[in-house]
């Protein structure tokens, strides 16, 4: 593959994209190409990663297990994506798989080479930072987002729904790597269906079910009426109204 | 020729006090000579709605059972006392009578203790529908079908039973319909008093006044506004835009228009 290729392809990477043509350039010579067969693995969870990874053809999938061992996965990744590009910051374990869905090029570039060209060049380093800090700032937006629709929902306000576009609420270019955007995404899905099923529950009116027990019924009145005191009291109640209708 | 209205419920706590002041002041309200007897002698609850206690009432029902003074003694005239509440305000004026029992307990145990005369209290009320030529007499009753309950419906020309709609009061009801009609009273009400929201109303009314076989005629929410005011004033008359003052209006309406 041509260098430039593999510049046009770094090109699209956020850390990368305002470095001029010739520091890419220089990036580009340290890039290795692998090929990967379907169904082989880049790399494990919890291995220790040392590289990132440019998605240049095919497909991979983004794994981790559940509790009970089996694949989840987490994301689909194609050509032009990034994997793993915090690898070359820090030397946490990889925190999920990657293992190729079909026949697959990915462009490695290694940790040591990545830090040799930052040594020489103070600009990427600055340009890597900037997208850390804009990162920084979209996810305390996003954050901000959250608070602010928890804090309605709690109050059954539900009318930012209609003011929010479900696009505007993740940027594009992070794409996968933005978990947090993710996240709201995920949490203003779930306020939609939360609405919808109070409106709902709001529109089934429930109707009463009337139940008298005939025999009861009937067994308190006959206890009631077999009284002295009640025989009279209805002889009484007779001469009484008459009484004071024929006073009238 | 004036009614006797008994307002009745099979369990406590129902809202026999409340609706009977608030329906008692709105007949009063159309310039209805009205009296209001308080029969639960065990538990006397209607005079903390006009604003009487053990401070300024007078003679009591339980004097009149014991023969220590005549019925019309007890009166006390709601339409003559200045009246600072919102609600009570209105009825400056008005014919308004209500006739208490007492709230000390030393007189409520000797009453349980010793009983009396129901015939007495029967004739008590015949003298004051004449004495105070009363268009309407109400009659607070004790929950429950005892003596005297018994006693305020067999000489009712109207029964009016009010109801929580569940099946417990659904079968008490049913008791109380059977008694009503056994002894013949002329005309039956029902109403319904705190109804959760939530349900089909028209639904609700239908099918109870199928079950029933009598009109029901309000069904009135149950409402914290009216719990806060803890039997303080007459919500009806405060507050006459709330959907339970308007479902009592139609249950006045209806005692008003009965035949
Ligand atoms: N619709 C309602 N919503 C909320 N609270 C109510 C309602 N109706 C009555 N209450 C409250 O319920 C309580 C009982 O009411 P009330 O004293 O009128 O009932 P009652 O049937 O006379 O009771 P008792 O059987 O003790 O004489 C009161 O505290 C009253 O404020
Ligand atoms: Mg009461």
């Amino acid at each position: 593959m041509m260098d430039q290729e593999i510049t046009a392809q770094l090109k699209k990477i956020d850390w990368f994209e305002e470095l001029p043509d010739k520091m890419l350039f220089g990036l580009a010579t340290k890039v290795r190409r692998r090929k990967l067969d379907k169904n082989e693995v880049l790399f494990n969870k919890g291995e220790e990663g040392d590289s990132l990874f440019v998605i240049n053809a095919g497909w991979v999938k983004v794994v981790t297990k559940d509790t009970k061992g089996g694949e989840v996965v987490l994301n689909q990744v194609g050509a032009g994506e990034i994997i793993g590009e915090m690898a070359l910051l820090d030397n946490e374990p990889r925190s999920a798989g990657v293992v190729a869905l079909e026949d697959t090029t990915v462009l490695e570039l290694k940790r040591d080479d990545f830090m040799d060209i930052l040594k020489l060049q103070p600009d990427l380093a600055l340009s890597v930072i900037r997208n850390f800090s804009s990162r920084l700032r979209y996810s305390t937006q996003y954050i901000e987002m959250i608070t602010d629709m928890t804090q309605r929902v709690a109050q059954g306000d539900y009318s930012f729904i209609g003011d929010t576009q479900p696009g505007q609420l993740r940027r594009k270019s992070l794409s996968d790597q933005d978990k947090i955007g993710q996240l709201l995404a995920e949490f203003f899905a779930m306020v939609q269906g939360v609405k919808q099923r109070e409106d709902e529950l709001k529109k089934q009116v429930m109707k009463l079910t009337l139940q008298i027990d005939e025999a009861k019924r009937r067994q308190e009145f006959e206890e009631i009426t077999s009284t002295d005191f009640y025989a009279n009291l209805k002889q009484q109640a007779k001469k009484l109204r008459k009484q004071r209708t024929d006073r009238n | 020729m004036g009614k006797i209205i008994s307002i009745h419920s099979f369990r406590g706590g129902t809202g026999k006090s409340n609706s009977t002041a608030n329906l008692a002041a709105l007949v009063a309200l159309q310039d209805k000579r009205v009296g209001i007897v308080d029969t639960d002698i065990q538990s006397p609850g209607i005079h903390v709605l006009f604003g009487l206690d053990a401070k300024n009432m007078g003679k009591t029902i339980n004097d009149f059972l014991h023969g220590k003074c005549e019925i019309g003694e007890v009166a006390y005239p709601v339409g003559d006392k200045a009246a600072n509440s919102p609600g009570r305000s209105n009825l400056a004026g008005k014919k308004l009578w209500l006739f208490p029992s007492s709230i000390h307990g030393r007189e409520i145990g000797q009453i349980l203790r010793e009983g009396y005369d129901v015939n007495l209290l029967n004739t008590g009320l015949q003298t004051l529908m004449k004495e105070f030529e009363l268009d309407y007499l109400f009659i607070d009753t004790h929950p429950g079908l005892n003596e005297e309950t018994l006693l305020s419906i067999a000489i009712s020309d109207m029964l009016i039973i009010i109801l929580r709609p569940d099946n417990q009061d659904f079968q008490g009801t049913a008791v109380t319909v059977d008694i009503a009609r056994s002894l013949d009273v002329p005309k039956l009400l029902l109403m319904v008093n705190k109804a959760v929201p939530g349900y089909d109303y028209n639904d609700m009314k239908n099918q109870i006044e199928g079950a029933f076989n009598a009109q029901l005629a309000g069904i009135m929410p149950l409402n914290f506004e009216l719990a806060n005011n803890a039997s303080k004033d007459l919500f009806a008359i405060s507050t006459p835009n709330h959907e339970w003052s308007r479902e009592l209006k139609k249950v006045a309406d209806a005692i008003l228009s009965a035949d």
